[in-house]
């Protein structure tokens, strides 16, 4: 009796293991795996073009910087020149007049104009006048917000014995590029996660194509069990997930990036895989046809995903804190949490299945 | 002509009938029902304040005391997470540690002093958390009761155009866009006059306190074309800051930018319907009883393509309604609209499967969201943006004028190679194409070797023969029709290549536009070569070879516009367009030289890779190498002689 149901384990897993190599077979075949990693790469190079160039307008220091050269005016002048002294990228000519000082911007001496002057009651009003669309505009303007920052600490500063509560002394300023940030907390969760949405999608298209073209119905008549499909299918598009996270954290670390508790990592991209293939699975066995069931399947990857990001801990989230080594008990717990989730759900939607079958 | 319209209309009502069953009413309940889930979600969370889209909450632990007035800085920054200081180790439990100089009951901090771990990420924390402390001085002085003091300086900022332009002559359709420029810029006296588009800063220069002045500057802000321009009173700090220099934003189109890609995101349902139902003509020889109608394959292509035209149309006029365009942002988007679903087309053409589509219909829709969506945010940087449409769409939004010229270079490209993609995915549509499982290569080959004609081995003596000239012909023009597509890839190499220091980029890119020129030149020469178009003789692949050279060297001379739209003006640009920039100041011998010596590159290098294709994939691959070194080392002259 035991040695029989032994005996019907082992057919039911090699054949799940037929299913998924079949899967596999298909893949390599069509290359199509190639074009999913080129899609990916082409995804990442471009993000980080992306960030690279908004970051070096937004924030000049951060590669190389630049200098702008501001004409002053007004009778605070000098407080000015005093602040810029302090600024970094930027410089601060003083003229006689306002009308002096917009002439020298008209002209290309100055790429901007700043008239300070000096109220009653202490107030100070400047009034800036930058270039309008052009290249440099927003670099000037980013300039010229920490030179007129720099000199309301100053003032700040003066007035301190008005104040009820005097801000808090600042740290020193230290050398950091804001793409530091970025490579943890969107590049990576956006390359561990693209995988899990094309496992989904394949699954979405493996089952009704076979249900399409009427092989489901003759795999039926084999020795196979409707559940043991389903998992072959599944085991395929969730196995092949893993590695290529796996490829990308690899490249990042050989370009300096290192990637830590990745192990971590790809057992929580393994466990949404799971989850995306179950909801898949299931999609493709409630929707009439393809067509229906890729539509339903993408608004349901878009809000399953756009919910979990936009909550606290979402997987997004998990994945920046790990990666970038500042994870704690509570991601540990999440990771914990989501494998759990991925399981129930995938057994949810595989009794499902096994019992109802496929419509069609 | 009345006939044929009237029988594409009749698949087209075939084709929507069909879709209509696609996607029922059950399945757009269920959609619905996702949707409202997700929304509800969300919205509950809101309420509980769960929800925020803080990709970077707490990355960065940070050890200060509790009594600390940092401690409170800490907490209301998300990307950081105070841990205590007792048993904090740097670069094992926090990444920066926190001693202020003492004091800290009294309230006064004298001065302060952080620790970071010696990594990146101890300097990334760093910075943040300087961040942190600024944002809280902000909020600290907001509360403050005597405004004056805690924010001594009240910004107006203002935006104006020089009156000698920074920006002589490098559009096309200069005109409109001059004038454009110089009624907004006003004559900058005074922030409340002008400058519609800065319009949002005047907002208390005048006012002694900074309360409630706010509500003027956003109303501003909304009405100014939605645009997201230089706001003084962003969302950073609050209203009660308006004003003072920490507010100041940069000019940035980011809302006229995020409402362009609205107009972009249903195109990838579209496609995805779209391709399923091209796809599904082909699968279990479903397509069969159309093609053998007397229907011609354009009928029957047409006709399943209105419907989703139709759709696109519709959806791009509700969004351009919605959001506040014209009809010029409808026409802007159409050509968009086409090139998604030609582009889908050859793929579903091309590819063996539905899990096949997917990858293809995937790589369309992020290739071709790049190419309109990254050139758009530069629209106000640099003229280059106009090689997307959607920078169209975003100066709509803006309510900037926009010439014909302008609007038809944005849009030409893209609707020509529509309507090319579209020609070279007819070929196939046939039924020794349409029902064989090949790999998407060979099917590519075959589509390109059906627009061309049979070239024989035959002496010299023959060449005048009008067949053998209209064969060569075919050649050419197929050579010039790929240009549209040189000029892509060629783009997205200099865009993807731009944030690289210029050293790298350079030699990159020179290598990378070689090798796209020598692969439109001789692709389709291998094509003839392996069906059998063309006789395996190396006075043939001569003969071809320099047929496909006239005809890239033609078109390339045609598309001089690229100087005219001041591309040539970046320094990548100039190293990638360069042969058709830069002959002003030379002499006429100089510029003879200079126009034909790409002629005669072209000639020996597409020579070369025709021979080679000639042969077999191998030597194909081996000559295609050494034609693009030399095509490579020719450009790095250039550039070197240009500068």
């Amino acid at each position: 009796m035991g040695e029989g149901e032994g005996g019907a384990t082992t057919a039911g897993k090699s054949s799940r293991l037929t299913i998924a190599g079949r899967e596999l077979a298909g893949l390599r075949a069509e290359k199509t795996i190639l074009l999913a990693v080129a899609i990916q790469l082409f995804i990442a190079a471009f993000s980080s073009f992306l960030v690279v160039g908004l970051v070096s307008m937004y924030d000049p220091g951060a590669l190389g910087g630049a200098e702008v050269e501001v004409a002053g005016a007004g009778d605070a002048v000098s407080d000015l020149e005093r602040a810029a002294s302090e600024v970094e990228g930027a410089s601060v000519t003083p003229y006689e007049d306002a009308a002096a000082a917009r002439l020298a911007f008209d002209r290309n001496a100055a790429d901007a104009v700043v008239v300070v002057n000096r109220h009653d009651e202490g107030r100070i009003s400047a009034t800036v006048t930058a270039p309008d669309a052009t290249v440099e505009t927003t670099v000037i303007v980013v300039q010229l917000r920490e030179l007129l920052r720099t000199y309301e600490l100053n003032e700040r500063a003066d007035r301190a014995a008005y104040l009820s509560e005097s801000p808090l002394p600042l740290p020193e300023r230290t050398g950091s590029s804001p793409y530091f940030t970025f490579t943890y907390t969107v590049l990576i969760p956006v390359l561990v996660f693209l995988p899990v949405f094309i496992s989904g999608s394949l699954v979405v298209d493996s089952i009704t194509e076979e249900i399409d073209e009427g092989t489901l119905e003759l795999l039926r008549v084999a020795p196979v069990t409707l559940g043991e499909i389903v998992d072959g299918k599944a085991l395929a598009a969730v196995a092949i997930a893993p590695g290529q996270a796996l490829l990308w954290l690899l490249l990042l670390r050989a370009n300096g990036t290192p990637v830590a508790n990745v192990p971590s990592i790809l057992a929580l991209m393994t466990a949404l895989t799971t989850l995306v293939v179950a909801l898949a699975v299931a999609i493709s066995a409630l929707a009439p046809d393809r067509r229906a069931a890729q539509f339903l399947y993408s608004v349901g990857v878009l809000v399953l995903f756009g919910g979990a990001t936009a909550m606290a801990g979402g997987p997004a989230n998990a994945v920046a804190r790990l990666a970038i080594d500042s994870a704690d008990a509570t991601t540990t717990a999440l990771v914990v949490a989501y494998v759990g989730i991925a399981a129930v759900a995938y057994a949810g939607v595989r009794a499902l299945v096994a019992e109802n079958g496929f419509e069609s | 002509m009345i006939d044929r319209l009237r029988r594409v209309l009749r698949v087209a009502r075939w084709e929507v009938a069909r879709a209509g069953g696609g996607v029922d009413r059950r399945t757009l309940l269920a959609a619905l029902a996702l949707l409202l889930v997700a929304g509800g979600v969300l919205g509950g969370g809101l309420a509980a304040g769960a929800v925020g889209l803080d990709v970077d909450r707490d990355v960065y632990r940070v050890a200060v005391d509790g009594d600390s007035p940092y401690a409170d800085a800490v907490e209301e920054a998300p990307a950081l997470t105070p841990v205590p200081v007792e048993g904090a180790e740097l670069g094992d439990t926090a990444d920066l540690v926190v001693f202020d100089g003492g004091g800290s009951r009294t309230g006064a901090v004298e001065t302060v002093a952080v620790r970071a771990s010696d990594t990146r990420k101890g300097e990334a924390a760093a910075a943040e958390f300087r961040e942190a402390v600024e944002a809280h001085n902000e909020r600290l002085m907001a509360a403050e009761e005597n405004a004056t003091a805690a924010f001594p300086i009240t910004v107006t900022l203002q935006y104006v155009g020089r009156t000698s332009g920074l920006d002589d002559g490098s559009t096309l359709g200069e005109d409109d866009g001059g004038s454009g420029g110089d009624s907004e810029s006003g004559d900058g006296s005074g922030g409340g006059d002008g400058s519609t588009d800065g319009g949002g800063s005047d907002g208390d220069s005048e006012g002694g306190d900074a309360d409630g002045s706010g509500d003027p500057v956003t109303a501003d802000d909304t009405a100014g074309d939605g645009l997201a321009v230089p706001s003084v009173g962003g969302a950073a700090f609050g209203a009660d800051t308006v004003g003072s220099p920490g507010s100041i934003s940069p000019p940035f189109p980011f809302v006229s930018l995020l409402l362009a890609f609205v107009f972009l995101v249903p195109m990838n349902f579209l496609i995805q319907a779209y391709g399923s139902s091209i796809l599904d003509e082909r699968t279990n020889r479903r397509g069969e009883p159309l093609l053998v109608t007397p229907l011609s394959p354009v009928d029957i292509v047409a006709g399943k393509t209105l419907p989703y035209v139709a759709a696109a149309l519709l959806v791009t006029t509700l969004i351009a309604a919605a959001v506040g365009g014209g009809p010029l942002s409808v026409i802007a988007v159409l050509p968009v609209a086409l090139t998604f679903l030609a582009a889908t087309f050859v793929g579903a053409m091309f590819a063996r499967s539905f899990k096949e589509l997917t990858f293809v219909t995937v790589g369309v829709s992020v290739l071709l969201t790049t190419y309109a969506f990254v050139p758009a945010i530069f629209t106000n940087v640099t003229p280059v943006a106009l090689v997307s449409p959607l920078t169209l769409v975003v100066f709509d939004l803006q309510g900037e004028a926009v010439s014909v010229g302008e609007a038809l270079f944005s849009t030409g490209p893209m609707a020509l190679g529509a309507a090319l993609l579209f020609g070279l995915g007819l070929g196939v549509y046939r039924e020794e194409d349409m029902f064989t499982q090949k790999p998407v290569a060979r099917k590519l080959l075959d589509a390109l070797a059906v627009r061309l004609s049979p070239v024989e081995d035959a002496g010299f003596g023959d060449f005048v023969d009008r067949r053998r000239i209209r064969a060569l012909g075919s050649v050419a023009l197929l050579t010039a029709f790929a240009i549209p597509f040189v000029f892509v890839a060629e783009l997205l190499a200099v865009a993807t290549l731009f944030a690289l220091p210029v050293t790298v980029s350079i030699p990159v890119l020179l290598v990378t536009i070689a090798f796209i020129e020598e692969v439109a030149k001789s692709v389709h020469l291998y094509a003839g070569f392996e069906r059998g178009v063309f006789a395996r003789a190396d006075r043939v692949a001569v003969a071809v070879g320099l047929a496909s050279a006239v005809g890239f060297f033609l078109a390339e001379k045609a598309t001089a516009v690229v100087q005219a739209v001041g591309l040539t003006d970046l320094y990548v640009g100039r190293a990638a367009f360069g042969s058709v920039a830069g002959v002003e100041g030379l002499s006429p011998v100089a510029v003879a030289a200079l126009l034909f010596a790409p002629l005669l590159l072209h000639g020996f290098a597409t020579t070369v890779a025709a021979v080679g294709a000639s042969r077999d994939r191998t030597y194909y691959v081996l000559t295609l190498a050494l034609a693009t070194l030399l095509h490579a080392a020719y450009n790095f002259g250039v550039v070197s002689i240009h500068g």
